[in-house]
């Protein structure tokens, strides 16, 4: 039990850095089952409801306007993500949430104390396999609904702004999953954080036109543009605003959660 | 080095860590002791910034641990054993681990390999015993080759050979000059383990001392005799500072006399003995002398006199 005389001193080596924190958050990522579960629910019912959209379809005999033809397909190929932005917001809660509820958020924040990159690495990697899952998605519903649909003598224009609209749409899921991980990170339980971030995008606006529609409200029509899934839906379907102000509103609303977020995670002890 | 200076944490009105002061050198393994509640996991969270302090600080190798520029190579820590996602392969936990601070799959390899969890690195940690929790935990610890470890009850839930093995790695780091900083609730664990001892009690030092000295200092020299006249005898030997206990019919618990001043007085009044034995303190009787009035949550009643020692 002799005091050694040496002292041991740390080796000169790799240390925290940015692009290091961003791998360790796409190895947890993509190494949990509920990750490749969201991920496959989004594409498989993106395509399903393009299929059934598609096959369904009737428009009688008369002919349809070149405009309309673009926006039916464009519809069929966009109309997954109501349901995909669901599962985004489920994703994004868990993406933190898990952490806090097995204890793995102690692990993480003791490999990155100044924790607030942890989180923004999150949120990176979040949003960029959600933007490739969502176009994914997105291109994989346009490709089942396009020829079925072309059968039936509708055909879309192909243009920047229907190629736009496809890639707002999968805008619109990465900004759901990144803005519901501001939500489980200020929440910290998977239970509340998703009840949480559903309500909002889910339940919030069918509230509102509710109060609008049995009130008649004048603010309850006002607010509702600005409501998250509105706005979402406004950015690649156009609406009230233009699509870049919708997409706005969006951004403001992930920001906002992932600023209070950072700011809970960098108050709070682990 | 882990240097703590009026190191406070409050919860609210409940003081967890009480203005402590205390320092843990390299090159030996130093205990951290107290019971439970007595604040040594909030300490330990503190050191790696988990909690915040409320007042005061403490230093890893001289600076606040999140200062480092490689706080995994700086500082090995192992604070719950459940601190991992219970669906993720214990391979890919240490991968992520190690990925922030650019340590690759040959090092991952290597700790898997030191703390023998090769057959189920690729199996889903929630299916992990706690030993093998432990190991893991372990191995996320040692992953930076880090100078100082800070490790919160390593041996529960292992069995003697993990026992052993963590015992021998603790002295084996400690042995290259590290900082080893460990806690346990088995005080004969800390025995043979650590060479200075830090013990906890409400939240406050109540020592900071070699293992020897904490030892030496007890005043619990005890004999235990037995006698089929044991109450005649204890009647015979009642003096001001003598304390005598009893736990059967016919054993007598005596402090405050030696075993020659028994034997002489029971040969003098022709008791017989059956059995006469000097028990010197134990580390756990050391401790229990320096906790008793710091015990946060006694045990109701099961605790008697005769249970406490």
């Amino acid at each position: 039990m002799s005091a050694a005389t040496a002292v041991y001193t740390t080796p000169n080596a790799s240390g925290l850095s940015a692009a290091g924190i961003v791998r360790s958050e796409w190895i947890k990522l993509r190494s949990v089952r509920s990750t490749i579960w969201a991920f496959a629910i989004v594409i498989v019912t993106s395509v399903g409801i393009a299929l059934l959209m598609s096959t369904t379809a009737y428009f009688g005999e008369e002919a349809i306007p070149a405009d309309l033809q673009t926006s039916i397909v464009a519809q069929a190929s966009t109309f997954g993500v109501y349901f995909g932005q669901l599962v985004m917001a489920v994703l994004g809660v868990l993406v933190i949430s898990g952490e806090y509820g097995t204890g793995m958020i102690r692990s993480t924040l003791t490999a990155v104390p100044r924790r607030i990159p942890a989180l923004l690495a999150k949120a990176v990697v979040l949003f960029a396999s959600s933007l490739l899952v969502g176009l994914v998605s997105v291109l994989a519903s346009y490709l089942v609904a396009a020829p079925i649909l072309g059968n039936l003598g509708i055909t879309a224009e192909v243009d920047g702004v229907f190629i736009g609209n496809l890639l707002l749409a999968s805008l619109y899921l990465a900004l759901t999953s990144v803005f519901a991980l501001g939500v489980g990170t200020a929440l910290r339980s998977s239970a509340g954080g998703i009840a949480a971030a559903l309500g909002i995008v889910l339940l919030l606006p069918t509230i509102v036109s509710a109060i609008a529609g049995f009130t008649g409200a004048q603010w309850a029509a006002d607010i509702s543009p600005y409501l998250f899934s509105n706005a979402g839906s406004g950015m690649y379907t156009g609406g009230e605003f233009e699509q870049w102000q919708f997409a706005l509103i969006v951004v403001a609303w992930t920001a906002a959660s992932l600023v209070l977020g950072a700011v809970l995670l960098k108050r709070r002890d682990a | 080095m882990i240097h703590a200076q009026a190191l406070t944490k409050r919860y609210g009105a409940k003081t967890a860590v009480d203005d402590i002061d205390f320092t843990v050198k390299p090159g030996q393994v130093t205990g951290f002791l107290g019971p439970n509640g007595a604040g040594k996991s909030t300490t330990m969270r503190m050191i790696v910034g988990l909690d915040r302090p409320t007042h005061g600080g403490v230093t890893v190798n001289g600076k606040n641990y999140a200062e480092h520029r490689a706080p995994l190579r700086e500082v090995g820590a192992l604070l719950d054993a459940k601190a991992i996602h219970t669906g993720r392969s214990a391979y890919n936990h240490l991968l992520a681990m190690g990925a922030t601070h650019g340590i690759g799959k040959a090092r991952v390899n290597e700790v898997i390999g030191l703390t023998g969890l090769e057959s189920v690195a690729g199996k889903r940690v929630g299916g992990f015993s706690l030993g093998m929790g432990q190991r893991l935990g372990i191995a996320a610890a040692l992953l930076g080759d880090p100078a100082t470890l800070i490790l919160d009850e390593p041996v529960n839930g292992l069995d003697p050979e993990g026992v052993m093995w963590v015992r021998r790695l603790a002295r084996q780091l400690a042995g290259e000059g590290r900082t080893v900083f460990l806690s346990s609730h088995l005080m004969s664990e800390m025995a043979l383990t650590a060479d200075h001892l830090i013990v906890l009690g409400r939240g406050r030092v109540i020592a900071d001392a070699p293992v020897a000295d904490i030892l030496s200092g007890s005043t619990r020299t005890a004999v235990r005799l037995r006698s089929p006249r044991a109450e005649q005898l204890a009647q015979l030997l009642q003096g001001p500072q003598v304390s005598i206990t009893t736990t059967e019919q016919d054993l007598l618990t005596i402090t405050g006399l030696s075993a020659e001043t028994i034997g002489d007085a029971a040969a003098g009044a022709g008791i017989p003995l059956h059995e006469l034995t000097p028990v010197g303190a134990s580390l756990e009787e050391a401790y229990m002398d320096l906790t008793q009035d710091d015990v946060e949550y006694h045990a109701g009643t099961t605790t008697t006199e005769g249970a406490l020692r």
